[in-house]
């Protein structure tokens, strides 16, 4: 490994020509849309079973529509969820960008690929989505990185997650192959009624399975098909079908009971009711026992092609999670909620349930931005590439990106940067963090140990590239202590455009228990959050809010209009989705509707928050 | 609406099969390049015209399937859900064709417009992103007719509200009230924090040595004295002494923002004639300069006068981001007749992209148009309200593509097909970019330009065949005013669905009557009062259980109809409106009982699960009115705020004087004989055996046409 401070310059240099190589703008990023998916699937799987890690890294349509959706410093984890939640829930992935990558001592090589996805509603059926939202300035964004919207729209790949899948599968009346489980369960006693239901439609079946045989002997096309139309035969390919229509599960059972005795060249099939259930059982007429296995083969091509084609890209996330490789991800919480609601399942109310249910499919998330924690107080670092530059200025950990891919010349555009820049910077923190052994392929082991340390922590500082408002968090980064969210109020009801400066000197004179320290921070234009020093004040500045017995500068600050809750008010406003554009009127809402129920019945919960970076730990909860 | 379902989108396809006698240049596309030439030519295109017509292409037109128009809508949930409709898509094409007759030519000539339009958000508004819902369909849709999403999104023209423009011009004028107060504000924090550390502190005297040998040398040259000081040779790039509104300043570059703020304290704390300035130079990038000043009023006059320059170009480039909104104004002021096929919705999209938000009520939003447009003429109501017309159309789907065919083969088809020449047709020749043609076809697109183009061909048909003679039509009369036109303006559909219109002069509502012959109108009268809406019930639940299940309850004759409203929610409609509240008062006793005999109760089977809900009509235009929009209408309902299982109705004062009106009409009836003598004294319900054949059918109907659009 290469001496972390001490670099020789001669080194420098020989790794400042390989930068050039590198140039991002010549990655070859193989671009994939729904022309190519096919032909490209076998080669990315076999890039994920080969790789030791996997990045993946999306665009978005939005991410938050007001400044307080954004996931902010002072929120909790489930706060902070809920957020991701309501964003991930609206808005739509347009480029999903995956990177199997190898990492060999100051080495990666990477195959990275970028998805357009778009969720054309292919069955007609209303999925994957409905509607979703865009955010104007999104759009004009990836407009300026010269994206092709028409080939995203026209071209993009659709999917279905898991949970839709499988409701379509009922819906869509496939007729199912009968397994003989499900066939000879029981055999129920027969009632009268069953006895009728049976030998009627025993007779339908073997008038039917005659006159399908006896046609090509003699009769005449007219008398056959006008045989066929009284008979109710249809046709199932190109073997003559006939459906038996079911009332109940019962009368399924009598009658593939009773299709048993015809086994030889029939075949049952049972059609499936919209709202789950059976519909009818239809039997299908082979020649032979040759015919039969082909006909069973070539039901089970039928589902497997369809399944491919209703799951559209979610092949790949299911390669992925087959394969149990751990991901890497910068933002993770983010990309994470929307992998969750657009493959997975609908997102869970909380973030406990999220954890479990997200782990069964990717057993281990790793943020890059978790590592970059390890290497020391950090200030913002929300950009990929700044990152990058700035591990570059501090530390000599040279990284030689290797990129086997042919990206295909006839692309316009390359896309996906981002998901290489992940693999780039991994393997860099890697190498600062001493995770990566000399020789990989000798210890798998301690690799896996190693980043098990790092895995599925999702690190919740905020990770879009939006312009840093640097001034007004400064005050904030500096101070590391953890804030006990009892010690927070929110302020709102005062004059708009008003800075935290300001504010806190108003309130400095207003009440004495503003005489101890206490901090000021605007949340968006219409609302603040005050933190105070000493426990207790909190409480006692609540108190005093709610009571006639208010006065001085602070009580003419109530008649003005200004008011104050605490935070779990701002929680009841995440967790009830009153998304309402300005804080203000979210928690004034919130407020009304909460005083119609009873007061206790939300607990407060002991929680605490970090001004400056707070974790949501994935292993211990 | 029109042209977005597939149906009426199979007739586009005609175009293509267009001979090649007809001329095909492009059509006009404006784009932000283009937008400023556009827009003159258009001005006297528009100032010159008899009628404009216009069209829009959105980005969906149902942010729910629920929240689709349905004959269960009365007209103010009907407004409700176009309201939405409006507030949540984008507008992403707009065609605007004006038509004018030339007398000399015999002919009207049109200039079709199809300009792209996106909003981008190009002024410092506060507050919440701008951001817009796209259906996957109709997305999915344009994309089948290769709109061209780059061009929308990459050169769009932006575009603000009047409202928006009114809010960025008071937020211009408060900022420039406030802002010395701020920035004074701004500095006593820094002081209070930084210069702490040495390097800041060695980094400061620097500046101020600086500062002073630039001064020293600028009052030396005023005295006569040297030129050149050569100290400063090193630092040029980053002093740069310039003038600055006629004083000498300095010019600071290449420092962060972090020094700039030091050198900011040290001018303010050593230097008296210094002022430290920041102002937005060109290309919008800010520029910090130092201005010498030579008094405490000269700084005062600089300082007005940066400011009142900043405000001005603040005030100008909001301007200029007003954008298509020109187009909109140039259309509202000119006063002329516009025209639209089927465009209620695209008059509440002009309303709320373009004037500001809608109003709360169908009534408030009419009266608002009539006064920014007053004279509407909908194509498609001319075209089903007018009998000549209507044989005209021979009866066939009056959706634009089709009526244009019918109306206009020889624009459509080309004037080569023989057989329309014993058809009296106006002439329409199109201009495009001084290209002129007389049988125009801009190709196969599916654009706005060219759906407003074949708007106005039908208008102009439409008005020969109605009689009148554009020869004698004197230029200066307003074609609004025609007496053959006058009783059809301002009538827009308010629903398609259910034949209801609406009159943008007089808010009058009338159900269409003409063209009931046209609709399959086998649905009873619906009466509002009636219905109640049930949601969250077991999902394997159809309306015809549901139906069974409140026939047990209520007789076989108190359920009119079930229709789904989708898969989670019905409307049912009661036979008499007293069942309403009867029905909620019984469902409400049974959620708080779960002793056995509510287990054994008819209605069990309806609630099972626990999770059933109802409530009348009224409760669902509230959640028609939320902003929320959810799939599913039991989510919906849930987003609301409802945790209620049962809203009970408060016997107002109408239903009372219903119930009244009732009991005079069954007063010979025994009320203990029960349901089926009291209906038959309903005057509705003339025959109970025919009538309830009817609403099965129906009910069987109404599931169908949901399960239809759902496949």
């Amino acid at each position: 490994m290469v001496p972390k401070f001490k670099p020789s310059p001669l080194r420098i240099r020989s790794f400042c020509t390989k930068t050039v190589q590198q140039n991002p703008h010549h990655w070859p990023i193989k671009q994939i849309t729904k022309t190519n998916f096919n032909e490209s699937l076998s080669e990315i799987k076999n890039h994920i079973s080969s790789s030791d890690f996997i990045a993946v890294s999306l665009q978005n349509t939005g991410s938050f529509s007001s400044p307080w959706h954004r996931v902010s410093t002072f929120d909790t984890p489930e706060t902070a969820y809920l957020k991701a939640k309501f964003a991930a829930e609206r808005f739509q992935i347009l480029q999903f960008a995956i990177c199997p990558f190898k990492l060999q001592a100051s080495k990666v090589i990477a195959y990275p690929y970028n998805f357009h996805l778009f969720p054309r509603d292919e069955l007609k059926m209303g999925m994957p989505s409905y509607s979703f939202t865009c955010q104007t300035s999104y759009l004009t964004a990836m407009a300026k990185e010269g994206f092709d919207f028409n080939t995203c729209i026209y071209d993009g790949i659709s999917y279905l997650s898991e949970a839709q899948e499988s409701t379509v599968k009922v819906r869509m009346g496939n007729p199912m192959a009968v397994d003989h489980a499900t066939k000879s369960s029981s055999s129920p006693a027969l009632s009268v009624a069953d006895t009728v239901f049976i030998e009627r439609v025993r007779s339908r079946v073997k008038h039917w399975k005659n006159a399908c045989t006896d046609s090509d002997i003699k009769t005449e096309a007219l008398v056959t098909s006008l045989r066929k139309i009284v008979l109710g035969g249809e046709q199932f390919g190109s073997r003559p079908s006939m459906t038996i229509d079911v009332c109940s599960e019962r009368q399924v059972q009598l009658v593939l009971k009773m299709l048993e005795d015809f086994s030889d060249v029939l075949v049952p099939l049972i059609i499936p009711a919209k709202g789950g259930g059976t519909q009818a059982v239809r039997a299908v007429l082979t020649s032979s026992d040759e015919d039969k296995d082909l006909l069973k083969r070539e039901l089970q091509t039928f589902e497997f092609e369809q399944n491919k084609r209703v799951r559209g890209f979610r092949e790949v996330i299911d390669l992925i999670s087959a394969s149990q490789k751990p991901l890497v991800a910068h933002n993770s919480l983010n990309d994470f909620t929307f992998i969750h609601s657009k493959f997975l399942a609908p997102l869970p109310p909380n973030m406990n349930e999220f954890i479990c249910s997200l782990r069964l499919a990717f057993p281990q998330v790793i943020d890059v931005n978790y590592l970059l924690k390890d290497i020391g107080p950090v200030k913002k670092m929300t950009n990929i590439s700044a990152t990058i530059a700035y591990l570059k200025n501090r530390f000599f950990a040279p990284i030689e990106m290797e990129i086997p891919n042919q990206a295909n010349e006839n692309e316009g555009k390359i896309h996906g940067h981002n998901v290489v820049k992940i693999c780039q910077l991994f393997g860099k923190l890697c190498s600062i963090l001493k995770i990566t052994p000399d020789a990989i392929e000798s210890s798998d082991d301690f690799l896996a140990s190693a980043i098990n340390r790092y895995a599925n922590i999702f690190y919740s500082l905020p990770g879009s590239s939006q312009e840093p408002t640097n001034e007004e968090i400064r005050g904030w980064t500096n101070d590391k202590r953890k804030v006990s969210c009892e010690d927070v109020v929110f302020l709102w009801g005062f004059r708009e455009r008003i800075s935290a400066g300001i504010l806190k000197n108003m309130l400095q004179g207003s009440h004495e228990v503003f005489a101890e320290a206490f901090n000021v921070r605007m949340v968006d234009r219409s609302c603040a959050i005050v933190v105070f020093g000493k426990p207790g004040l909190s409480n006692t500045f609540k108190n005093v809010m709610n009571s006639k017995a208010v006065s001085g500068p602070l009580r003419e600050m109530v008649s003005d209009g200004l008011k104050a809750a605490g935070y779990e008010t701002y929680q009841r406003v995440c967790s009830s989705g009153l998304w309402e554009s300005a804080l203000a009127d979210a928690l004034d809402k919130t407020l009304a509707s909460h005083n119609c129920l009873s007061e206790a019945a939300y607990e407060t919960k002991q929680s605490e928050i970090y001004l400056s970076n707070e974790l949501i730990n994935l292993a211990e909860l | 609406m029109k042209k977005r379902w597939p149906i009426t989108i199979l007739y586009r396809a005609f175009s293509s099969s267009t001979t090649s006698t007809t001329a095909s240049f492009p059509l006009k596309h404006v784009k932000k390049s283009n937008f400023d030439s556009a827009l003159s030519s258009l001005r006297h295109h528009v100032q010159a015209a008899d009628f404009v017509a216009i069209d829009l292409e959105m980005t969906g037109i149902t942010s729910a399937p629920w929240r689709d128009s349905f004959e269960f809508d009365r007209f103010d949930v009907r407004y409700l859900k176009v309201k939405d409709s409006a507030e949540k898509f984008a507008v992403i094409q707009f065609g605007v064709s004006p038509f004018r007759w030339d007398p000399l030519k015999q002919s009207f000539i049109t200039h079709p417009h199809n300009f792209f339009i996106f909003q981008r958000q190009e002024l410092p508004l506060d507050g919440a992103a701008y951001e817009f819902l796209c259906q996957t369909t109709s997305m999915d849709f344009l994309a089948k007719y290769q709109f061209d999403f780059n061009a929308c999104i990459h050169e769009g023209v932006s575009y603000l509200s009047r409202e928006q423009e009114d809010k960025a011009l008071k937020h211009v004028n408060s900022t420039y009230e406030d802002e010395s107060l701020d920035s004074w504000h701004s500095l006593k924090e820094i002081r209070d924090t930084h210069l702490f550390n040495i390097p800041d502190i060695l980094f400061a005297e620097r500046m101020k040595d600086r500062l002073s040998e630039w001064l020293g040398g600028l009052l030396r040259n005023r005295d006569g004295g040297s030129e050149v000081q050569p100290s400063f040779n090193d630092s040029k790039q980053q002093f740069e002494t310039i003038f600055f509104k006629m004083r000498p300043a300095i010019s600071l570059n290449g420092f962060t923002s972090h020094q700039l703020l030091l050198i900011q304290l040290v001018v303010r704390k050593h230097f008296k004639d210094l002022a430290y300035l920041r102002v937005s130079g060109e290309n919008s990038c800010s520029q910090n300069v130092i201005v010498y000043i030579e008094s405490e009023s000269d700084k005062k006059m600089l300082m007005k006068e940066v400011k009142d320059e900043q405000k001005i170009d603040a005030e100008m480039s909001i301007k200029a981001s007003i954008g298509f909104r020109h187009v909109i104004d140039l259309l509202s002021s000119e006063k002329k007749l516009i025209v639209g096929h089927n465009c209620f919705l695209d008059i509440a999209h002009i309303y709320s992209k373009f004037f500001g938000p809608l109003p709360l009520t169908a009534e408030e939003f009419i009266s608002s148009v009539n006064k920014y447009f007053p004279h509407i003429i909908d194509t498609k109501i001319l075209l089903n309200s007018n009998s000549i017309l209507q044989q005209r159309m021979k009866k066939s789907s009056t959706s634009l593509s089709k009526a244009f065919s019918v109306l206009c083969p020889q624009i459509a088809l080309g004037s080569k097909s023989t057989h329309l020449a014993l058809q009296p047709s106006v002439k329409v020749e199109v201009e495009v970019d001084d290209i002129r043609s007389s049988n125009w076809n801009s190709g196969v697109k599916h654009e706005a330009g060219y759906d407003a183009f074949m708007t106005g061909c039908v208008f102009a048909q439409a008005c020969s065949h109605l009689g009148i003679d554009f020869k004698q039509q004197s230029s200066s009369e307003n074609l609004a005013h025609n007496e053959k036109l006058r009783e059809h303006v301002n009538l827009l559909y308010l629903s398609w669905t259910n034949g209801e219109i609406i009159n943008l002069s007089t808010g009058n509502r009338t159900s269409e009557s003409l063209a009931s012959n046209k609709r399959k109108n086998h649905y009873p009268k619906i009466l509002f009062e009636c219905i109640v809406i049930v949601w969250g019930f077991p999902s394997h639940l159809k309306a015809w259980d549901i139906r069974e299940c409140i026939s047990k309850v209520y007789g076989p004759t108190s359920v009119i109809s079930v229709y789904h409203v989708d898969e989670t929610a019905v409307f049912v409609q009661f036979s008499r409106a007293e069942m309403v509240s009867k029905f909620l008062d019984l469902k409400g006793s049974l959620d708080r009982n779960n002793d056995p005999i509510s287990v054994l109760h008819p209605l069990a089977k309806l609630l099972e699960g626990g999770n059933t809900c109802a409530a009348s009509y009224e409760t669902y235009k509230e959640i028609c009115s939320s902003t929320v929009s959810k799939v599913l209408f039991a989510d919906q309902a849930k987003a609301v705020g409802i945790k209620w299982k049962t809203k009970l109705v408060e016997s107002s004062d109408k239903t009372k004087e219903h119930e009244s009106l009732r009991k005079v009409k069954a007063v010979n009836s025994d009320p203990s004989c029960g349901e089926r003598t009291k209906n038959k004294n309903f005057d509705d319900v003339s025959n109970d055996s025919s009538y309830s054949q009817l609403s099965s059918d129906e009910i069987i109907d109404s599931f169908y046409t949901r399960e239809a659009k759902q496949i």
